[in-house]
């Protein structure tokens, strides 16, 4: 099969769009913009389709084996004989799963947002913008080597940032793409340097390389970045410690998690695609894509694990007592990604141990259907109650009949109720963890009731409950709202069906995966007992809730203030960094350097005095810190003389 | 040599048209003339055409560092010319004048980038900061103005007395001015000396001295005052073209003279890159005017390029030629507009995206560029930069320590692009921009892009 042909208009279409809509959107496609950017991605979503058809059933295994291939690479920039970037387009099976998961979900949202964003004023420039991040965000997904993907990841930053943004004229959605922007940047850079130790020690960036080359013990590369070591640790592992703190900050794993919560500002539509299915998965699809290498070095796999189990049962409780149905999504979100990344933390390689692998990415792929859909089921029910709070909601069963039957299945997915599609990804994940980390399995096992529990208390809150008819003149929405919906709901129940094993794992062949139903009990029935609580607690109105959380006391306190970790962050930034740092900083400018330009200037009627000014002392201050300078200096070099 | 002899005629020949040519029009086409002759000149020297031809004993030469350096700065002068020559009719009435010193401006560049003798460097750098000293109270009747001119001077001497002191040490030490002498034989070169106190003790002070011109920390007091005070248009070519210039000099004085004792200096370097960083970023942080934030992210950039100086490897001098490109010609294209607004603080770009769509477009590329944004030249050359460093193999916190300064930049820089876009506000209505500036910031837009993907349109010309 020649992909090459098409395979860049994959990702070109949508860049197109970005290109066409946001020079000529406003003038010449005012409506017509959302159909335009829905088209190009239908060929898109087509042609990744057609592709992992090709990939998987007819061409992409040699041997049992599915191996990677490169249609497209051209040389960018070089460096010198042996390294150099390349760009271009690589196909394996987990660049292929995310082709078809990426654009489909695109294309659903596209769809959904033809109703949702319908008559906003900047409706063109909405999709411009949805182009951009899709185009990013596949060009991530195939990138041949480690800083092709760190340039589409800036890229996704760059266009998640403007999504959040777009409500550009609500001052918190413009606080929160900054925040996101700028906390997910930090993360970045630590992720850059882990670049650029990898690729000096690896002497390559290209991933096929470079996964070949650190994996193999007894190449000169490995051999070198493993005997270097910098505070008790070899550059290996600070160098994959690196890139998974890049990872960590795109998926908002702890302690990186706090933008993630605030960028629910943005659109919904916007949330299902970002915060659900695509950007924030990126993390688990670097360390999968780095995974070889991650595995070799035991301490950075284990760092892995346990961030995201940790991050999955932190988000999960949190995610119990939030009252925005945006945030409590948001945190499941957190909470999932958790288990994809533990998932990878426990993983191996190798026949019977890489189910981790194979069920973390299978996780992915089934979170990313029921997960957009509660966020564009949530969207549906914000559009038509005009808020985020629950407590604006509740009996809109009967009002919205197609979003509650879609909510409902996608809840039932995301509890792991069987035959849904959360169920067998779930199970494999447990199972992994089982085999190989049994504290982990049991935070897992946990957090699973817990996710049971907090999605039914969401579903009840928001559709049972109170019986409001206040609402009763809105009408649910048009066939551009539904379809997707149903689309989505039918993936999150088939989705699982699909046997992953097959296609999916960590070295290429195929895995068998079991069923075992004996083990499927215990994680069921928490999942049972969750969902009979929050009917317990939150079917019909009662007063029941408010004494459970003052139970709780103080947990529940601190959990719905998600654990102070803003008013952490706020602390460390606002009160030790601007204040021990920035102030001095600022001191010295305002004192020596401003009060010496006010002095002037308050002095501009009197030129004599002016002249005082000047001989008043401050540019002998200034000949003065230079000559501490000169002298300051010259005693460290004194004492640094070998 | 082509260019050294060409700009300081073009000087006196500007100096002497005030008295003839009264157009304001003509001057300035006159000086755009000159440049375009200069750039001319300088390539065909590139290609080996040499029109004049003087022995100056080796003190003066032109390699291919140097020459590409002055194309650089004379492409830079070019744009800026085009740019913002129209409002250096704003500062006073010596139009002419402000040309003429821009070109000898021009010569000291020349000088500094090809020396091979410390007294060529020190007539060069004088070459250039008199002139400056001019330039920076033009405005006359400013005190601001004045003020920071009597600063820049008192402050400027000082390091130059630095200077002095250092050459005559080394000259001492070395019985020579030669930045460079080849050993006369092999067996000298086989039994090198340890370097002299004396020869050390020159070092450092020409290390200072040359500090304080790149305006690194903790030698960058007078940096934003003299900035701030200037009248804007010279800020902006003070603080792109020269400051370039002085960092390819700074890094050819300690590649050539100092290259041996690279051990014994490189940890104090790190040290002054890492303060330079620190202040230069944290400052600008607090800054309410975005002239004086520009004049701290010009001390946050300078601390980027003092990597090429610390790294001083083949990756380093073409980084410095990737940064010192990328750097002025987003700092030019900021200034360019910065000038066309009345009011300098961050509350004055408030809703520029509205009035002046292609304005506030250019500029955000621009400060992309300047924070590091994939896809723009700055990145790429703060790419390089980081590269080089980590290939010395030591003071790995020094590049980490860069990138978290790279970050804090972020914040100051996208709060001029938050005004823009994200903010209410009526620009001065009544600016108003011809389509010829619109044109040339949007080619200097895609250039930055263009520069930022394929490095190597630059960099080619360093080799062959």
């Amino acid at each position: 099969m020649n992909y090459s042909q098409y395979i860049a208009l994959i990702p070109l279409l949508p860049l197109a769009g970005f290109i066409v809509l946001g020079l000529f959107g406003k003038k010449y496609f005012k409506q017509s913009a959302g159909i335009i950017a829905t088209l190009l991605l239908l060929v898109s979503t087509a042609l990744s389709i057609y592709t992992a058809y090709n990939y998987f059933f007819i061409d992409g295994k040699i041997d049992g084996v599915y191996h990677s291939v490169i249609p497209l690479k051209y040389k960018w920039l070089s460096f010198s004989e042996n390294l150099s970037i390349d760009m271009g387009i690589l196909l394996d099976p987990i660049a292929v799963m995310m082709l078809v998961v990426v654009t489909f979900i695109s294309l659903m949202v596209h769809v959904f947002s033809l109703w949702y964003m319908k008559g906003e004023e900047r409706f063109s420039t909405y999709y411009a913008f949805l182009g951009l991040f899709t185009f990013s965000m596949l060009g991530l997904v195939i990138s041949v080597n480690i800083f092709q993907i760190y340039i589409f990841w800036e890229l996704v930053g760059v266009s998640s940032y403007l999504l959040i943004g777009f409500y550009y004229d609500k001052p918190s959605a413009v606080a929160a793409s900054k925040k996101a922007f700028i906390v997910t940047r930090f993360a970045d850079l630590a992720f850059l340097i882990g670049i650029l130790i990898l690729g000096l020690q690896g002497q390559t960036l290209d991933f096929g390389v470079l996964i070949q080359r650190l994996t193999d013990i007894q190449s000169p590369q490995f051999i070198s970045i493993t005997s270097a070591s910098f505070i008790g640790f070899s550059v290996m592992t600070w160098a994959l410690t690196l890139v998974f703190i890049g990872g960590a900050g795109k998926s908002a794993m702890f302690p990186l998690h706090i933008w993630l919560p605030d960028a629910m500002e943005g659109p919904t539509p916007v949330s299902a695609l970002i915060h659900a299915a695509t950007m924030v998965v990126a993390g688990v699809y670097l360390v999968a894509r780095l995974f070889p290498v991650f595995y070799i070095n035991h301490v950075s796999l284990q760092l892995v694990a346990y961030v995201g189990a940790f991050s999955s049962i932190f988000a999960a409780i949190i995610a119990c007592t939030q009252t925005d149905i945006k945030r409590v999504l948001a945190y499941s979100t957190m909470s999932q990604i958790g288990y994809m990344l533990f998932a990878l933390g426990v993983s191996g390689i190798g026949d019977e141990h890489e189910l981790g692998y194979t069920a973390s990415m299978f996780h992915l792929f089934t979170h990313a259907f029921f997960k957009s859909l509660l966020f564009l089921g949530a969207g549906a029910v914000i559009h038509f109650v005009h808020s985020n709070e629950m407590k604006d909601m509740g009996g809109l069963r009967k009002l919205l009949p197609i979003t509650h039957i879609v909510f409902l299945i996608a809840c039932l997915a995301i509890a792991g109720i069987p035959p849904f599609a959360g169920f067998f990804s779930k199970e494999e994940i447990l199972l992994a963890a089982y085999n190989s980390n049994k504290f982990i399995y049991g935070i897992a096992l946990f957090t699973s009731g817990l996710t049971a529990f907090y999605m039914f208390r969401l579903y009840f809150l928001v559709f049972w409950s109170k019986t409001s008819s206040a609402h009763a003149h809105h009408r649910e929405g048009n066939a551009a709202m539904k379809t997707p919906l149903v689309i989505l709901a039918a993936c999150s129940i088939l989705s699982g069906l699909v046997s992953f094993g097959k296609y999916v794992s960590a070295d290429g062949k195929e895995i068998e995966s079991h069923f075992h139903l004996v083990f499927s009990i215990a994680p069921v029935l928490l999942a049972v007992t969750g969902i009979c609580i929050a009917v317990g607690l939150y079917k019909n109105e009662s007063g029941k809730p408010q004494r459970v959380a003052s139970f709780f006391g103080v947990l529940y306190k601190s959990a719905y203030r998600k654990f102070y970790i803003d008013e952490v962050y706020l602390f460390v930034t606002k009160k030790i960094i601007f204040n021990l740092i920035g102030r001095p900083a600022a001191w010295i400018d305002k004192n020596i350097v401003d009060g010496l330009i006010n002095g002037i200037a308050g002095i501009t009627a009197d030129i004599s005095s002016a002249i005082k000014g000047i001989q008043s002392g401050k540019v002998q201050g200034y000949a003065l810190y230079f000559f501490g300078g000169v002298l300051t200096l010259a005693i460290i070099f004194i004492y640094l003389w070998k | 040599m082509n260019a050294l002899l060409l700009s300081a005629l073009w000087g006196v020949v500007m100096m002497f048209s005030s008295f003839l040519v009264k157009e304001k029009s003509a001057i300035r086409n006159m000086a755009v003339a000159g440049l375009v002759l200069l750039l001319l000149v300088n390539i065909l020297e590139m290609n080996g055409k040499v029109f004049f031809d003087i022995n100056t004993r080796g003190m003066i030469y032109f390699d291919r560092f140097s020459l590409l350096f002055n194309s650089i700065a004379f492409i830079s002068t070019f744009i800026y010319f085009i740019l913002s020559a129209k409002d250096m009719e704003k500062v006073g009435d010596n139009y002419a004048e402000y040309f003429a010193l821009i070109f000898f401006i021009l010569c000291g560049i020349t000088l500094v980038t090809s020396f091979k003798s410390l007294l060529i460097l020190f007539l060069g750098i004088e070459i250039i900061s008199i002139p400056l000293y001019i330039l920076t109270g033009s405005d006359k009747r400013n005190l601001k103005s004045n003020e920071a001119a009597l600063k820049y001077f008192l402050m400027g001497s000082f390091s130059t007395g630095l200077m002095l002191m250092g050459i005559a040490l080394i000259y001492g030490a070395k019985g020579t001015f030669m930045t460079f002498v080849p050993p006369a034989t092999v067996k000298e070169a086989a039994q090198a000396t340890p370097a002299s106190a004396l020869l050390i003790a020159g070092m450092i002070l020409l290390l200072f001295s040359m500090s304080f011109k790149v305006s690194a920390a903790p030698f960058h007091f007078w940096t934003p005052d003299v900035y701030d005070g200037a009248p804007s248009v010279f800020t902006s070519f003070m603080a792109t073209i020269v400051k370039a210039a002085v960092f390819a000099s700074f890094i050819r004085l300690f590649n050539d003279a100092f290259g041996a004792e690279k051990s014994q200096w490189q940890l104090l370097v790190a040290i002054i890159t890492a303060a330079t960083l620190f202040i230069g970023n944290i400052t600008a942080v607090f800054q309410q005017s975005v002239k004086r934030m520009l004049a701290y992210s010009s001390i946050s950039q300078a601390g980027f390029m003092l990597f090429a100086l610390y790294a001083m490897n083949g990756d380093g001098k073409e980084g410095l030629i990737l940064y010192a490109t990328a750097y002025s010609l987003a700092t030019i294209g900021v200034f360019a507009v910065l000038i066309k607004l009345k009011d300098f603080s961050f509350e004055g770009f408030n809703g520029l995206s509205k009035n002046q769509p292609i304005l506030a477009a250019t500029t955000t590329i621009f400060l992309l560029s300047l924070a590091g944004i994939p896809l723009t030249a700055g990145f790429l050359s703060k790419f390089y930069m980081l590269k080089a460093a980590m290939e010395t193999g030591q003071n790995l916190w020094l590049v980490i320590f860069a990138v978290l300064m790279a970050a804090v930049s972020v914040y100051y820089y996208f709060r001029v692009i938050q005004a823009m876009y994200f903010k209410d506000g009526d620009v001065s209505p009544d600016l108003t921009v011809s389509p010829a500036f619109k044109t040339i910031l949007v080619f200097l837009a895609v250039l930055v892009i263009l520069l930022g993907i394929f490095p190597g349109l630059l960099l080619n010309w360093y080799y062959f």
